[in-house]
């Protein structure tokens, strides 16, 4: 993967689009430091947790005994906590679960959990080092639209509060939903601009190859269609162009 | 101290340390490879009587091979661990088997495959009271990076965490515990002891800091209900022990399920 400029502002989220073996994964490695890389100029925050994960779903066991609490704690490792939790990372945690809204049920078993409520626990465990950058890998896979629509408040509250979001997605509404900019990825890079500007009919079939094109351009044109019959009120999906 | 004092002692110790590592063995789903592991160190024990040095030892230096082997082959992602353990256990029992049959000494392979508590030496509570200690230590200070890398591995490989460590510390503690149980239990039955109070915590616990305190409780009650049995009953110590441990995971299994519906549908 070459020819990949981009930045993200405190603050600012921006959503990173392209089909499968188009170079997310690998480029939210690189970011992370599990990869070795030749960018000419390459800035991450490098603190003790200042980047934070919040991974695909099918990365955690379900089924494990661990509580909600536990799992969020985890994410104090970078602070040492997770050998003998201080003051510090009972806190932590504690901000992190009320910032998603489950502190309620942070003595109950991670699997017991509503997807919904496993996806915002992981967020939170993300959350739990005070990171100054967010990754989220398809953090709405699989949601119902209650929980989406919690997971996108959550992120526009963090935003406001100058965490940076970098947001990994199939789902166009959600990008224009919740980002600024988007870059457009398929091995290089298509695009990296406005959210608006970026995602316009021709770069998305770019992006998506021939395949997908007839679907994403269907989603794009009845998008615009609903936003002028109900007020913005879009609940249109592209399909994920990867399905069988 | 009779031998029954010993055996007492032992089964108390040796219960504790299997579901204290058995609560790891769970978590990280590597019952199978701990079975494979206990079949391997058999052929390591005959060996050893046939050298003429102590059992233990020769189980240690196979079960540390093996863990070599097994680590290498798991690390061919077409062949994968479960086949890795699934050769070991045989090759394993067939190399101990082969080499009990060609030796000129008499080698009393039963104790080695059922094990032999009531003939538990001195040596041998040292031997069980260290490793329990060691264990203990290395689960407080690693006990939850192991629960967060078995959790999800992804995520403290993204913590800029080191799995190899972790995976290091798991294989010794798993390795040395079942060299350890070899003499109690034996090669067959160790895996039973170490896995099933382990299961039964985790249906009776919402987490692992609940396993670890449960799961040790039941592996000393099954060692100790189970020697006592064995002696009121003249049944075999080793094959006692492994039942009791058996059933209290199916009692675990089953009335706390029904419990759990009634209370969602109350």
């Amino acid at each position: 993967m070459t020819g990949v400029t981009f930045e993200v502002q405190a603050g600012e989220a921006v959503a990173l689009i392209g089909p499968n073996g188009a170079g997310k994964s690998t480029l939210l490695q690189a970011l992370l430091g599990q990869l070795k890389h030749t960018a000419k100029r390459f800035e991450v925050p490098t603190g003790a947790g200042q980047i934070g994960l919040l991974p695909q779903r099918q990365s955690v066991t379900e089924d494990f005994p661990v509580t909600l609490q536990q799992v969020v704690t985890m994410g104090r490792i970078p602070h040492r906590g997770i050998l003998w939790p201080s003051r510090d990372d009972r806190s932590g945690v504690q901000r992190a679960l009320e910032e998603v809204g489950l502190w309620n049920l942070r003595k109950r078993r991670f699997g017991e959990l509503s997807g919904g409520q496993r996806q915002r626990g992981l967020l939170a465990r993300a959350l739990a080092s005070d990171p100054k950058l967010m990754l989220l890998d398809e953090p709405f896979n699989g949601l119902d639209a209650p929980s989406r629509e919690q997971l996108i408040a959550i992120v526009r509250r963090l935003k406001a509060r100058g965490v940076g979001f970098l947001i990994t997605t199939h789902d166009i509404d959600l990008a224009r939903q919740v980002t600024e900019r988007t870059l457009l990825l398929n091995q290089k890079q298509i695009d990296f601009d406005e959210t608006e500007c970026a995602l316009t009919l021709e770069q998305v079939q770019r992006v998506f190859d021939h395949h997908a094109v007839e679907i994403d351009g269907h989603t794009l044109a009845t998008a615009e269609h609903h936003n002028e019959m109900h007020h913005g009120d879009v609940h249109g999906r592209p399909e994920d162009p990867e399905a069988p | 101290m009779d031998y029954f004092t010993r055996a007492l002692i032992e089964a108390v110790l040796a219960g504790g340390l299997a579901g204290l590592v058995g609560v790891i063995v769970v978590v990280r789903d590597r019952a199978f490879f701990t079975m494979s592991l206990t079949h391997a160190t058999f052929p390591g024990a005959v060996a050893a009587v046939l050298l003429g040095i102590p059992p233990v030892l020769g189980a240690a230096a196979a079960s540390l091979g093996l863990v070599g082997i097994a680590s290498g082959i798991g690390r061919m992602r077409a062949q994968g661990a479960s086949v890795a353990s699934g050769i070991m256990l045989t090759t394993g029992f067939a190399l101990g088997m082969l080499l009990q049959s060609v030796s000129t000494t008499s080698v009393n392979v039963e104790s080695f495959l059922t094990g032999s508590i009531l003939a538990t030496s001195n040596g041998q509570l040292v031997l069980t009271a260290t490793v329990l200690a060691a264990s203990a230590l290395a689960l407080l200070l690693f006990g939850r990076r192991v629960v967060f890398e078995s959790f999800d591995a992804a995520g403290y490989r993204a913590a800029g965490q080191k799995p190899i460590v972790i995976e290091m510390v798991v294989l010794l503690m798993i390795s040395s515990t079942v060299v350890t149980l070899m003499p109690v239990v034996g090669s067959i039955l160790a895996v039973a002891l170490i896995v099933a109070p382990a299961a039964a915590a985790k249906q009776l616990t919402r987490s692992t800091t609940g396993m670890f305190f449960v799961a040790p409780i039941i592996g000393i009650a099954a060692g100790v209900i189970g020697l006592l049995a064995s002696r009121a009953l003249e049944v075999s110590a080793g094959g006692a022990i492994t039942l009791t441990a058996a059933l209290i995971y199916l009692l675990a299994l089953l009335p706390w399920r029904r419990f759990r519906s009634m209370v969602k549908t109350s």
